[in-house]
C-alpha cells in the first residue's frame, strides 16, 4: 500500500562509541567546541529550519488565482505543504479502527476572495464508484467551525459547535456539509465549495476552494486576517472506509493572522532548552575537571 | 372535575394502556407493532406475492435485482445465496451486535437481459436464454429440496422485512437514517438521511435492506405503509400487496397487541405462530405457521409412521418451540376430526379477509 511513502524523513544520528581511555586536554577542547555547537544549533534550529509553529498551515497570499483550482497547477509550486498525521478515529462502527492511509500532504493559499487548500495522499488504487453493492468510493474532507472563532470537539463538533465540512468522494464528487456532532451530517444544498481531483502515479490531489466570505448562516465565514481552525480526514474506497472509518487529523490552523513565526510559548519552550543544554555542558565539564583534580 | 371522576378517569386509562400494551412487549417509542402471520401450509410457491410487491416497488431505478417480498425453496442457499450465513443480529445476551457481511451482486443475482430481439424479430431459431453467462439467482434451486427418493421434501418461506422489534439494522446505522417508526413500529429507511454506508445491510441477518447504487442509498421493505394508511387503490385501508395478492391468502395481517386479534391469538395464546431464526434476536414480527408434510414412505410405497421434514431441520429454521407449537395443530386438528370446535383451526382455516386483515383496530383510540 506505500503506506510510508508520506512518513517525513528522520535523521538519526549515528550512536555515539564510547571510549573507555582518560580524557586529555585535546577531549576536553572537543567537548568544549561540541557544547558550543549545541548551544548554536539550539539557538539556530528553530529559526531556520522552523519558521512554522506546531499544527499550521501557512496560507500563502496571491494577487491572482492562476492556476490554484488544478491540483497539478504551477502556483501550488510555491505553496508549502505541511505533512498532517492521520489516525484512526474509532468510531463506534464496524472497522472503525482500520484505516490505511496515514499522512496527508495541506498545501493553502489564498487570493482576496478564495481560500485553496490542496490535499494530497498516497493512494495506489483509485476507487472511484459506489455503483455497486461492494464498492467503496475514495474520499477526503476538511473540517471547519462554523464558527471561525471555535475550536468545537473534533469528532463532527457538538450541538453547540457545529462544524463545516467540505467532503469530496471520487464517485460523486462536492458536498458541503453541516454537523453539530457525530451522526449529525446534513447535507447543505447548493454548496460554494469546488472541487477539481487528479490521481496521479500512485497519488491522490484534490483541490478545495470556496470564497473567504459566508453566503449564508451555518457557513464558515472565513477572515482574512484571522487564524481558522481546520481538520482533515482520508478514507480509502478500496479498504471499505466510510462515515466515522476514517483516517483523520487533530485541529490544524490555517494561519491567515498577522501573527509572525508561532505563538509565544513556542519561543519560551526553546529558549529553556538552550539554557538546559549549555547548562549540563557545564555541569559535565566541570565534572571532568574535577575527575581528572584540576 | 371531583376526584371521584379522575379516579374513574385515570382507571379507564389505565385499564386501557393495559389492553393496547397487554403482555405483548412492544420496541421503546412504539404504540402499536404491525404483524404478518405466514401459514407455510399454504404457500404454493406461485411467486405472486414477489411480483405484486416488484410491480409496486422494485420495477425500476436501480431496484431491478432487489426482491423485497421473496420466495425461496427451503431447504435451500435462499435469497441472496446462503443468507443465512451471512451474519448480522445480535449475540446471546442481546446487547453487542454481531458482525455482518455485505453479499455479492452475484449473491442476489443480476437482471439478465435475453435474446428477446433476436427470437422475436430477426429470425433466431436459437432457445430463449439469457444472452450473459446465467449461473445464479433467485430461486435457481428452486424446488431441489433435500433427502433421498422417495422422501425427499422441502417448502416454500415467504420472506419480507421482519420489522423487528430490537432491529439490528436500525442499531447499525450511525446516523439514524433507519428508524421504527412510533406509530405502528414499521421499519423504514429515511432517504433523505441516508448516506450509503450500507452498516444495515451488513447489520440485517434476514438480509432484507438492499443498497441501491443508482440513488447511492439504502431501501427495504415499507409494510406497504401506504395501503395501511388508505392511500392505496381506492383510498381504502388495505392489507400489504403481498398479503391481499396471494392466491392461497396464506397471510394474517394486524397488531402484535390487538389481543381480539388473530396474530395476538396465534402468536400469544396458541403460540403456533413461530418466528425465524429467533438466535439472531432481533425479534421479528413476521410468523410462521410451521409446515406439514406427507408422512414418509417406503420403498414399496406404504406410508410409514415418520415425519418427511425432520424435526432438527425444522428447529434450525424456528427454534425448539417448533416441537410444541407443531403438537398443538397437531391435537386442534384431532379435535376438528372428532367433531369438536377449534378456534385455532377456525383461525387458520377462515377465507373471510375481515378476519385475516385487521388494520383499524387502533385508529380511534390511538
Amino acid at each position: 500500500m506505500g503506506r510510508d511513502a508520506d512518513r517525513p524523513d528522520a535523521e538519526r544520528p549515528g550512536d555515539d562509541e564510547v571510549d573507555d581511555r582518560g580524557i586529555g586536554s585535546r577531549e576536553l577542547v572537543v567537548a568544549a567546541a561540541l557544547a558550543l555547537a549545541v548551544v548554536a544549533a539550539t539557538a539556530a534550529f528553530p529559526a531556520a529550519v522552523d519558521a512554522r509553529a506546531a499544527y499550521e498551515i501557512p496560507v500563502e497570499g496571491q494577487s491572482s488565482a492562476g492556476d490554484l483550482a488544478e491540483p497539478t497547477g504551477d502556483a501550488w509550486e510555491s505553496v508549502e505543504t505541511v505533512t498532517v498525521p492521520l489516525s484512526s478515529t474509532g468510531a463506534a462502527v464496524p472497522g472503525g479502527a482500520d484505516t490505511t492511509v496515514e499522512f496527508v500532504r495541506v498545501g493553502a493559499a489564498r487570493t482576496d476572495e478564495r481560500l485553496y487548500l490542496r490535499l494530497s495522499w498516497s493512494d495506489p488504487t483509485a476507487n472511484e464508484s459506489t455503483g455497486s453493492l461492494r464498492a467503496f468510493a475514495d474520499a477526503a474532507a476538511v473540517q471547519l467551525p462554523v464558527s471561525s472563532e471555535s475550536r468545537p470537539p473534533i469528532a463532527m463538533g457538538s450541538t453547540d459547535e457545529r462544524v463545516n465540512v467540505w467532503y469530496w468522494n471520487a464517485a460523486d464528487g462536492t458536498e458541503s456539509l453541516l454537523a453539530g456532532g457525530a451522526g449529525s451530517t446534513t447535507q447543505m444544498s447548493e454548496s460554494a465549495v469546488e472541487t477539481t481531483a487528479t490521481h496521479t502515479g500512485d497519488r491522490w490531489a484534490v483541490v478545495f476552494t470556496r470564497p473567504l466570505s459566508a453566503d449564508r448562516a451555518n457557513v464558515t465565514d472565513v477572515d482574512p486576517d484571522q487564524d481558522v481552525n481546520a481538520a482533515f480526514a482520508v478514507w480509502e474506497g478500496s479498504n471499505d472506509e466510510r462515515s466515522g472509518q476514517k483516517a483523520a487529523s487533530e485541529w490544524y490552523y490555517l494561519s491567515l493572522g498577522p501573527a509572525e513565526g508561532g505563538p509565544p510559548y513556542e519561543t519560551v519552550l526553546w529558549a529553556l532548552a538552550g539554557i538546559a543544554v549549555v547548562f549540563t555542558t557545564l555541569v559535565t565539564v566541570e565534572g571532568i575537571r574535577r575527575t581528572r583534580g584540576e | 372535575m371531583s376526584k371521584t371522576t379522575d379516579d374513574a378517569v385515570r382507571q379507564a386509562d389505565e385499564a386501557a394502556r393495559q389492553t393496547d400494551d397487554g403482555d405483548v412487549p412492544l420496541a421503546e417509542g412504539v404504540d402499536h407493532q404491525v404483524a404478518m402471520v405466514m401459514d407455510l401450509n399454504k404457500c404454493i410457491g406461485c411467486q405472486t406475492c414477489t411480483i405484486a410487491c416488484k410491480t409496486n416497488w422494485t420495477e425500476s431505478g436501480g431496484r431491478e435485482y432487489m426482491y423485497w417480498n421473496n420466495v425461496e425453496t427451503k431447504p435451500g442457499a435462499g435469497y441472496p445465496r446462503d443468507w443465512e450465513e451471512m451474519g448480522g443480529g445480535w449475540d446471546e445476551d442481546g446487547q453487542s451486535r454481531t458482525p455482518g457481511q455485505l453479499p455479492e451482486q452475484e449473491d442476489y443475482g443480476r437482471a439478465w437481459e435475453f435474446n428477446h430481439e433476436a427470437i422475436m424479430y430477426e429470425g433466431s431459431d436459437e432457445p430463449l436464454r439469457p444472452m450473459e453467462n446465467a449461473d445464479w439467482g433467485p430461486n435457481w434451486d428452486e424446488d431441489e429440496g433435500t433427502g433421498e427418493y422417495p422422501n425427499s421434501y422441502y417448502f416454500y418461506l415467504p420472506r419480507i422485512c421482519n420489522h423487528c422489534t430490537h432491529p439490528s439494522c436500525v442499531e447499525a446505522c450511525p446516523r439514524s437514517a433507519i428508524y421504527k417508526r412510533e406509530e405502528d413500529g414499521i421499519v423504514l429507511v429515511d432517504q433523505d438521511r441516508c448516506r450509503g454506508y450500507r452498516y444495515c445491510v451488513e447489520g440485517c441477518p434476514y438480509k432484507k435492506v438492499f443498497y441501491n447504487a443508482q440513488t447511492k442509498t439504502s431501501e427495504k421493505c415499507i409494510f406497504c405503509y401506504p395501503r395501511i394508511e388508505g392511500e392505496g387503490p381506492e383510498g381504502e385501508v388495505r392489507p400489504p400487496s403481498c398479503a391481499e395478492d396471494c392466491p392461497p391468502q396464506l397471510r394474517h395481517v394486524g397488531f402484535l397487541d390487538d389481543e381480539d386479534g388473530p396474530i395476538y391469538k396465534l402468536v400469544n395464546e396458541y403460540e403456533v405462530a413461530l418466528r425465524l431464526h429467533p438466535e439472531y434476536r432481533t425479534e421479528p414480527n413476521v410468523y410462521y405457521i410451521p409446515p406439514f408434510a406427507p408422512p414418509q414412505t417406503s420403498e414399496s410405497g406404504e406410508t410409514v409412521d415418520a415425519e418427511r421434514i425432520p424435526r432438527n431441520y425444522l428447529e434450525e429454521l424456528f427454534g425448539p418451540q417448533v416441537n410444541e407449537a407443531l403438537n398443538t395443530i397437531n391435537r386442534e386438528r384431532d379435535r376438528v376430526r372428532q367433531g369438536e370446535e377449534s378456534e385455532l383451526m377456525e383461525i387458520l382455516s377462515t377465507v373471510n379477509n375481515d378476519d385475516q386483515y385487521r388494520l383499524e383496530v387502533f385508529d380511534d383510540g390511538a
